[in-house]
C-alpha cells in the first residue's frame, strides 16, 4: 500500500476513535475536537429548532452519536445532517419526544429552502399573452424552495414559538391530529404554514406537476367552499407557487 | 468568500454575492476539495467550484494544501500532509487537474498543523515551491499559519517564506490564534498577533504589497474592531507600497 494511504488511513481512524490513546501525538485531540465541533455546528445550523428544543449539551451529545452513525460524505458541511429525522425516531433518549424526529423534518427542508434555486417571478404579461381558453392547462409547479411535509403534530406552531424575538404565548396543544404543511421561502426567508384542506390539495397537485384547471379542481374538491383563485393567488404571490 | 457556501443553486447568500460581486472582485477560497485526500477525492466538489467560477468570475480561487477524506467519509478539517516526495506528486497532480478544469490559475494556501510527520523529508516552504514550479500554481500565504507550525514544531517561518519564489504569493491570509498548553490553535478568533504582524511586514517585503484578508470567524467582535485590524493591514501595506515606488 502507497505510504501516503497507509498514513492517511491510520490518522483517520485515530480521529474516529472514541477515544485517544495516550501514546497519540497530543494534536491529534486538535484535529478530533476541531472535526467534531464543524460537525456540530454543522447540525446546529440546519437544525436550529430541535436544537432549541434538546438544548445545547444535549445537542452537542446528539451530533456526536449522529456523526458516528451517519458520517459525512461531502466537502460540504450544508449538506451534511439529511438523516436526522431518521435518526432521532430511533434514537432512545428522546423517545418521549415524539414531535422531534417531524420538527427535524422540518428544519432540514427549511435549511435546504435556503440553498434553493430562486423561482422565476410571477410574470402578469406572460399571463394575459395566452389566451383565457387555455389558461386551465397551463402547468403548475411548486418553487424550487417549496416542499409539502404531513405530520401529526402542530409543527407550525412549534415553528412559530422557536423563532429569534417570538415574545408570545408558549402553550402548544400536542394533541395529534392529521396536518399537512408548507415549508417555503418567503422573501429570503424560510417559512412554515399550517395548510387548509383547499389550500393543500392545490399544492400536492401543483407537486405532481397538474395543470391549472386540474388543481383548482382539485382545491375545490377537498373544500367546496373554498375560492381557488385566491387561493392560488396566495401561493403565487408570496413565491411558493410558479404559474 | 468560502467557495462551499455557494454552492446552493440560490437564495439569498448567492444573491448577495452577485450584488457585491457588480462592485467589488472577490476571492474564492475553498475549504472542501482535499487536494491532498489520496482516498476519496470529489470530482463533483471539483465541479461545484467550476460552476461557481464560471458564474461569479473571481479574481483568485483558492483551496488548502491539505487532505479531508478517505474511508468513504469527509473528516471536514484541513488535515496536515507529510513533505514526502509521494504527496508533491500527488498535489501536484491534483493541481495541474483541478486548473485544467477550472481553466485558470489556483492559490494554495499552507495550513497550521498540529502534528508533523517523521518521514517529511523536505520543510513546508520547499514542498511548495516545487508545486509551484511543477505546475505554475500561485500560493495563498497564510502568514499566521507559517508562525503557528514555528510555535508548534519550531520551524522557522521566515525561512520557509524565503524558500517561495517572490512572484507567486498572489493573496496573504492574517488571523488570531489560541495559545494552548499543548499547541497554538488556529482559531481565527482574536486578533492579529504582533509577532504575525511582524512577520507579515516580512512578508511585504519579500511579495510586495499583495491582497490581504483578515480571518476572525469564531466569536466575531463588533465590526469596529475588525476595522481596525483592516487598518494596521493597510497602513503596513502602504508603507511598503510607498518604498517600493
Amino acid at each position: 500500500m502507497p505510504l501516503l494511504l497507509e498514513a492517511q488511513r491510520e490518522f483517520g481512524g485515530r480521529l474516529l476513535a472514541p477515544r485517544a490513546a495516550s501514546s497519540w501525538p497530543p494534536g491529534l485531540r486538535i484535529y478530533a475536537g476541531n472535526m467534531r465541533a464543524n460537525w456540530e455546528k454543522a447540525l446546529s445550523g440546519a437544525y436550529p429548532i430541535v436544537r432549541k428544543i434538546v438544548g445545547a449539551p444535549f445537542f452537542e451529545g446528539l451530533a456526536r452519536a449522529y456523526s458516528a452513525a451517519h458520517p459525512s460524505r461531502s466537502g460540504d458541511l450544508n449538506e451534511f445532517g439529511a438523516q436526522l429525522a431518521g435518526f432521532l425516531a430511533d434514537f432512545p433518549q428522546t423517545r418521549d419526544l415524539a414531535f422531534l424526529p417531524d420538527t427535524a423534518r422540518m428544519d432540514w427542508l427549511a435549511h435546504r429552502a435556503h440553498f434553493a434555486a430562486d423561482a422565476p417571478g410571477f410574470d402578469p404579461a406572460r399571463l394575459a399573452g395566452v389566451p383565457a381558453a387555455n389558461h386551465a392547462a397551463l402547468p403548475l409547479h411548486l418553487a424550487p424552495a417549496s416542499a409539502l411535509l404531513d405530520s401529526a403534530w402542530p409543527l407550525a406552531r412549534i415553528w412559530e414559538i422557536h423563532q429569534d424575538g417570538y415574545a408570545g404565548e408558549l402553550n402548544v396543544d400536542f394533541t395529534p391530529q392529521s396536518r399537512h404543511f408548507l415549508v417555503y421561502r418567503a422573501g429570503w426567508k424560510a417559512a412554515v404554514a399550517l395548510l387548509g384542506p383547499a389550500d393543500h390539495a392545490l399544492l400536492a397537485a401543483a407537486q405532481r406537476g397538474a395543470c391549472l384547471g386540474d388543481a383548482l379542481e382539485s382545491a375545490c374538491n377537498a373544500d367546496p367552499r373554498s375560492d381557488g383563485e385566491s387561493t392560488l393567488a396566495r401561493w403565487i404571490f408570496c413565491g411558493a407557487l410558479v404559474l | 468568500m468560502h467557495s462551499e457556501n455557494y454552492f446552493g443553486a440560490g437564495g439569498l447568500d448567492r444573491h448577495v454575492l452577485e450584488r457585491v460581486r457588480a462592485d467589488f472582485p472577490v476571492s474564492l477560497h475553498g475549504v472542501g476539495l482535499g487536494l491532498g485526500s489520496v482516498e476519496g477525492f470529489s470530482a463533483t466538489h471539483a465541479e461545484k467550484v467550476k460552476q461557481l467560477v464560471d458564474w461569479i468570475e473571481p479574481a483568485f480561487v483558492s483551496e488548502h494544501l491539505c487532505w479531508c477524506a478517505g474511508q468513504a467519509r469527509n473528516f471536514n478539517d484541513l488535515l496536515p500532509l507529510p513533505y514526502t516526495a509521494e504527496a508533491l506528486d500527488l498535489v501536484s497532480a491534483r493541481v495541474r487537474e483541478f486548473q485544467d478544469l477550472l481553466r485558470r490559475q489556483v492559490l494554495v494556501e499552507n495550513v497550521s498543523a498540529y502534528v508533523a510527520f517523521a518521514e517529511s523529508a523536505m520543510a513546508e516552504g520547499e514542498f511548495i515551491a516545487e508545486l509551484v514550479r511543477r505546475t505554475g500554481c500561485g500560493v495563498l500565504l497564510d502568514v499566521n499559519n507559517l508562525y503557528v507550525n514555528q510555535a508548534n514544531f519550531g520551524t522557522d517561518a521566515l525561512q520557509q517564506m524565503q524558500s517561495l519564489p517572490r512572484d507567486c504569493v498572489k493573496e496573504l491570509h492574517l488571523a488570531g490564534h489560541l495559545v494552548t498548553e499543548t499547541a497554538l490553535i488556529d482559531t481565527h478568533g482574536d486578533r492579529v498577533a504582533d509577532t504575525v504582524w511582524r512577520l507579515y511586514d516580512a512578508a511585504l517585503e519579500r511579495f510586495g504589497p499583495v491582497a490581504t484578508l483578515i480571518e476572525w470567524d469564531t466569536d466575531v467582535p463588533a465590526l469596529g474592531v475588525l476595522l481596525e485590524e483592516a487598518v494596521k493591514a493597510r497602513t503596513r501595506m502602504e508603507r511598503f507600497d510607498a518604498i517600493a515606488a
